[in-house]
């Protein structure tokens, strides 16, 4: 069991918690609404889950759809004026929404803690720990360690929720509502036309995204046990973007891909160290000069489905 | 007192200004963002501190070196990271906006990998120098901010609107296609654009130096940001707007800080932008824009 080490498992959960992230943006991205507020509504979710658990103790799973609902809330207060918006206006604007929130949060210090964020928030893995051992359970007898029971504990019950997350919206790709997203991103006139309520289905994806990225951070919260300002900056906003435009924002397996490469890749370049953020750099603008779509695209995966039925033939 | 903080807004929004004139260019030309546009602003700020530091030249051989480097950065850029997206079918604007994103990611690593990262001194000669009138303490290192943004503003208006290459500019930022047709070097036009909008952010690189004393590898983010705010308040691609923008904004900081809270101050560009898309949605001096381009 060396292999199942807790640093391979936080890569892990890392990987899981920003494809939720490269979902979001992808929900809003198929209305063809480019949010950066993404960073934003998670630190909205990881906040309110994280104060929740700390300060009035609330079980964690009610802390998590606490957080979710509200940034879902706030998707849709923003969602609204953001409207009048396309394109790059709606993505500079968006912006502002995360840094003006991160303005508020570093400022409102006798409820946020500041800079300093928010620290010893309940850990997922180790509260089911504590409470399987008052049952007479403990880990060696599945030949583990504790600390790998934790981590591997925080994986699991973050494979579920991508998992729970990407069949969701999996499935609503094929429902009424996907196909309206679709109809929209197309050609917005022309979907109004044909009847579609354009307004409904912008606002709701909107707040689809907002949901899933405070879900994102409400689980990000419980996973480190620490959140601060610094988690959720302009970087993060750019980060979750470049998950959806790299790994291809046409199909959500691309934002779930990109996620897991870039987390991956920058972990595995651990041995050039200083100059992973430069080859990172590089290879983003190599991807929109040779493949502009994303690395998954429609073809591709129609080009893997019928290699996968012609073997079986 | 009032005076001496609406002197401090004219100084700190003249630099914004210079800075937002480098993303206003770039957007009226290409239609894109140019988010490496703040990491060449840093580069340039560095390449100034060297030469004043360590190579103990002159000021204005600073500003010499600052402009040549992020020229050649700008060429590099347009010839790197934009240009091979143009030429290619199915490439939307994000493409080369993540292109650009992707530049900036490189530049910051490679300023911390050559600079390292925290704050750098950056001293100048007559930091000190300022003299009174009347009551008015004004700075002479102010003075000269204000002198050389005003040059560089004035002459980048006249140059649009007078001279040969400023027309051929505006005709390509008008429609490409038939600015091509009528007999203009669109690429050169675009690479000419990109090369002075970075230079612009060399020359405001040197600025912040001086107006701040201190630089570090980060700096490109925060002023980058603040200089999209700007070019969305002012009205995209508007040069007007950037630089009324730009004052604007300058001026909000400084009083917002001298007679409010200084922890707001980096939310105050977005709370404006916020504020006006919401009123005007296509900026202060923006034009609505036509239905067809949608």
């Amino acid at each position: 069991m060396e292999w199942l080490n807790p640093y391979h498992l936080q890569v892990a959960s890392f990987v899981l918690i920003n494809a939720i992230l490269g979902v979001s943006i992808y929900v809003t991205l198929s209305t063809g609404q480019l949010s950066l507020g993404n960073a934003g509504f998670m630190s909205l979710g990881a906040y309110t889950a994280a104060l929740l658990s700390t300060q009035h103790q609330v079980p964690i799973p009610v802390g998590i759809l606490a957080g979710s609902l509200l940034a879902g809330v706030a998707g849709i207060l923003v969602g609204i004026p953001a409207l009048r918006l396309s394109g790059v206006y709606l993505a500079i604007a968006t912006l502002g929404f995360g840094e003006v929130l991160r303005a508020v949060l570093i400022n409102w210090e006798s409820l946020t803690g500041g800079a300093v964020g928010v620290a010893a928030i309940p850990q997922m893995g180790r509260v089911i720990l504590a409470w399987a051992s008052d049952r007479g359970f403990s880990p060696e007898s599945l030949g583990l360690q504790a600390n790998q029971f934790i981590s591997l504990t925080v994986f699991l019950i973050l494979l579920f929720s991508t998992v729970l997350t990407v069949t969701f919206f999996l499935r609503l790709s094929r429902s009424r509502v996907g196909r309206a997203y679709a109809a929209i991103r197309l050609d917005e006139s022309a979907a109004e036309a044909a009847g579609i309520p354009i307004t409904y289905y912008k606002v709701l994806a909107f707040s689809q995204g907002a949901l899933l990225s405070g879900f994102a951070g409400a689980l990000f919260a419980h996973s480190t046990s620490y959140v601060s300002p610094g988690d959720f900056t302009y970087h993060r906003a750019v980060e979750i973007l470049v998950f959806a435009v790299f790994g291809g924002s046409e199909h959500i397996f691309g934002p779930v891909f990109g996620a897991a490469f870039l987390t991956i890749m920058p972990e595995a370049l651990r041995f050039i160290s200083d100059y992973r953020y430069i080859l990172y750099g590089v290879l983003l603008v190599a991807m929109m000069i040779f493949r502009p779509q994303g690395v998954i695209d429609p073809p591709l995966l129609r080009f893997f489905r019928r290699k996968r039925n012609g073997g079986a033939q | 007192m009032f005076l001496e903080q609406l002197i401090n807004g004219i100084t700190q929004g003249s630099i914004y200004a210079i800075v937002a004139l480098g993303y206003t260019l770039v957007f009226g030309v290409l239609d894109i963002i140019n988010m490496a546009h703040g990491e060449i602003f840093m580069f340039g700020s560095f390449v100034g501190l060297l030469v004043v530091t360590k190579a103990g030249a002159p000021l204005p051989v600073a500003f010499l070196a600052a402009i040549v480097s992020t020229a050649a950065m700008g060429l590099l850029l347009e010839r790197f990271a934009l240009r091979p997206l143009r030429t290619r079918r199915g490439a939307s604007h994000l493409a080369s906006m993540i292109s650009t994103i992707g530049v900036s990611i490189l530049l910051e690593n490679l300023a911390h990998k050559l600079f390292g990262a925290g704050n750098h001194l950056f001293e100048t000669p007559f930091a000190e120098i300022s003299f009174k009138i009347g009551p008015l303490t004004i700075y002479l290192v102010q003075v000269v901010i204000l002198v050389i943004s005003l040059l560089l503003m004035v002459g980048l208006a006249l140059w649009l609107s007078r001279s040969r290459l400023g027309k051929a500019l505006r005709a390509t930022a008008e429609n490409l296609e038939t600015a091509g047709l009528l007999g203009v070097d669109t690429n050169r036009m675009i690479t000419a654009t990109v090369v002075i909008a970075s230079a612009m952010g060399g020359v405001a690189g040197v600025l912040v130096g001086m107006a701040f004393n201190y630089i570090n590898n980060q700096m490109g983010l925060s002023m980058g940001l603040k200089g999209l705010a700007i070019i969305i308040f002012g009205g995209m691609g508007s040069v007007y707007g950037a630089m009324a923008g730009g004052l604007i904004l300058g001026l909000s900081e400084t009083f917002m800080v001298a007679y409010g809270s200084s922890g707001y101050r980096d939310a105050i560009a977005f709370v404006l932008i916020i504020v006006v898309l919401l009123l005007k949605p296509q900026g202060l001096f923006g034009v609505a824009p036509a239905e067809a381009k949608r």
